[in-house]
């Protein structure tokens, strides 16, 4: 323990700690709502999407914050216009989103000098050299995204099982949903310093699929996701620092194996469980 | 602009040849992903041969084994793990994506000069190709181009009628397994030229593009290929012409993939146009019988 301690004795370690606890929570806590809505390839998107913004910010010398959520507001945007249109299905339109916005990124950056050294943070977040005001940022947006969460937490989850009963109550549906992708478009651009934009969305997915597999209850899920969330970012980051291996990804693989143990082990959904009880678990048709 | 002076350099010559190749190809099987509403599937793939690619280049492997072993690899996974019930398709390939891609990070990040080489991986080079590397991309690319001219029919049934094709005695998980190895080799080709990124919109936006256009599945393919192609000659005649006589270095690459998001929405102003034609042509045809 007193070793873990010391592990984290530095300043900009102390700092990188911070941020992956508050990182990991806020995902977690997200990435329940990202699931029961079955969007996780619009969040990983959203994450390549934000990436000529982040450059263009860069560029121009204003806050990265801004530049990635204008261009994630953007892509919200083009993916529901495009969704629109009859012969453009989700899937596709949200590849062409993707793609497109990320190769201008990159076009973006290359025309630039020190094009690699720049990229790799954006691409795989630099948590280690995250500041105090990226700090207070994470914070602050963390807080406000949770509020939001804690406060609509009743209309969200209605709007995600029975939109036409959401619709009956009177609530405003496409509103709720606007709201619900802008906070994940907070969420996703708030991890990019710790996690990059391409790895933002496994700590959004990972932590609410595990809890899925243990618990039934949403908000037990909730808590759940957080707490294993913020657990992956501690455990991934003290690997990164004890073998000087990329922290980013480090929390990553760390969210990923505790998904990967619980599909084995969890009660009921778990692999073993299904095969010991009733046999196979019935798969979905088609 | 000079579509045809810049290929007279033979590093330029190469790049096209294996641009040529890799559009038509991908095209080609992106049709049959845009058509499944596999995007993501593809997108996945692109990420998860990323730890194969690093794995070769720390053993000095060709990185093109290494591409296929993880390739085929995760095209096996993403087959039996589709359906967990409690888990979701999308849910399970997120996690298998970024794991995949964070383990090729980690094993990188532990050398020297890492930011570069994952630059490469990532985004390709496609100016430094040489002729082994064109020779590896034509023999993947063959064996893509004969497995799908030889099981087109039946993956193309597997698209519209899964139930059919099963009626009919298909094995339909076998024939998913032959789409995601296609979408794999697609990648692996192209891990060299364009990187692991950017093969996902030499699959999805020409096919999507061709989509727009037409409704008949033989014309959707060929306008693909022939998009793809389009696109990476277009794209790589723009980025020399900018970077020679504009002075401003664009990634070749990223600006492929541009010139393709610009034919699609090219297509996307022409389709509305299309259809109107379309059902224009009905009416007359009507009133002809008549």
């Amino acid at each position: 323990m007193s070793g873990l301690l010391d592990l984290f004795g530095d300043g900009f370690a102390r700092r990188a700690l911070l941020e992956a606890v508050m990182v990991g929570g806020l995902c977690g806590a997200v990435g329940v709502h990202v699931l029961l809505r079955r969007l996780p390839f619009f969040t990983m998107a959203l994450g390549h999407a934000t990436f000529p913004g982040v450059v263009l910010a860069a560029l121009l010398g204003v806050s990265l914050f801004a530049g990635a959520a204008a261009f994630g507001a953007v892509v919200v945007v083009v993916v529901a216009l495009l969704g629109t249109r009859d012969r453009v299905d989700d899937t596709s339109a949200v590849g062409v989103t993707l793609s497109g916005a990320f190769a201008l990124g990159v076009l973006l950056l290359s025309a630039q000098a020190g094009f690699s050294r720049d990229l790799t943070a954006y691409l795989v977040g630099s948590i280690v050299t995250v500041q105090a005001g990226d700090l207070v940022t994470t914070a602050v947006v963390g807080a406000a995204v949770l509020a939001t969460l804690a406060a609509l937490h009743k209309e969200l989850v209605l709007g995600a099982f029975d939109r036409g009963g959401l619709a009956a109550l009177g609530y405003p549906v496409l509103a709720l949903d606007v709201v619900l992708l802008l906070l994940i478009e907070a969420t996703v651009v708030t991890s990019i310093p710790a996690v990059g934009t391409i790895l933002a969305v496994a700590l959004i997915v990972a932590p609410a699929a595990t809890a899925r597999l243990w618990t039934e209850r949403l908000r037990a899920t909730m808590a759940l996701a957080a707490a294993l969330g913020a657990a992956s970012g501690v455990i991934g980051l003290a690997i990164s620092l004890q073998w000087r291996v990329a922290a980013g990804a480090t929390i990553v693989l760390v969210a990923a194996t505790i998904f990967a143990v619980s599909l084995v082990v969890a009660p009921h959904h778990g692999l073993l469980a299904a095969t010991t009880s009733e046999g196979p678990a019935p798969t979905r048709g088609g | 602009m000079n579509l045809v002076e810049p290929f007279t350099i033979p590093y330029m010559q190469r790049a096209l040849v294996e641009v040529l190749v890799l559009g038509a190809l991908a095209g080609a099987v992106g049709v049959l992903v845009v058509l499944r509403r596999l995007a993501f599937v593809g997108d996945a793939l692109t990420h998860t041969v990323f730890p194969g690619v690093v794995i070769a280049h720390l053993l000095g492997r060709s990185l093109l084994a290494g591409a296929l072993a993880f390739g085929v690899l995760t095209a096996v996974l993403l087959t039996l793990l589709g359906d967990h019930r409690r888990v979701g398709n999308d849910a399970a390939l997120a996690i298998l994506l970024t794991s995949f891609f964070s383990l090729g990070v980690v094993l990188i990040s532990r050398t020297r000069g890492f930011t570069a080489d994952l630059t490469v991986f990532l985004f390709g080079r496609v100016l430094a190709i040489d002729r082994t590397d064109l020779v590896q991309t034509l023999v993947v690319g063959a064996v893509a181009a004969i497995t799908l001219a030889v099981l087109h029919k039946e993956l193309v049934l597997r698209a519209f009628d899964p139930e059919a094709a099963a009626a009919m005695g298909y094995r339909t998980r076998r024939l998913d397994l032959v789409l995601n190895l296609l979408i794999a080799l697609v990648v692996v080709a192209a891990v060299e030229a364009v990187g692991t990124v950017l093969v996902i919109a030499l699959i999805v936006v020409p096919a999507a593009a061709a989509r727009l256009l037409t409704d008949r599945v033989a014309a959707m393919t060929a306008l693909a290929c022939l998009l793809g192609a389009a696109g990476g000659w277009l794209g790589l005649a723009v980025s020399y012409e900018v970077s020679v006589d504009h002075d401003l270095r664009l990634a070749a690459g990223a600006t492929i993939v541009v010139v393709l998001v610009g034919l699609f929405l090219v297509a996307a102003v022409l389709a509305p146009l299309r259809r109107r034609l379309a059902a224009r042509g009905r009416v007359a045809a009507a009133e002809a019988v008549r």
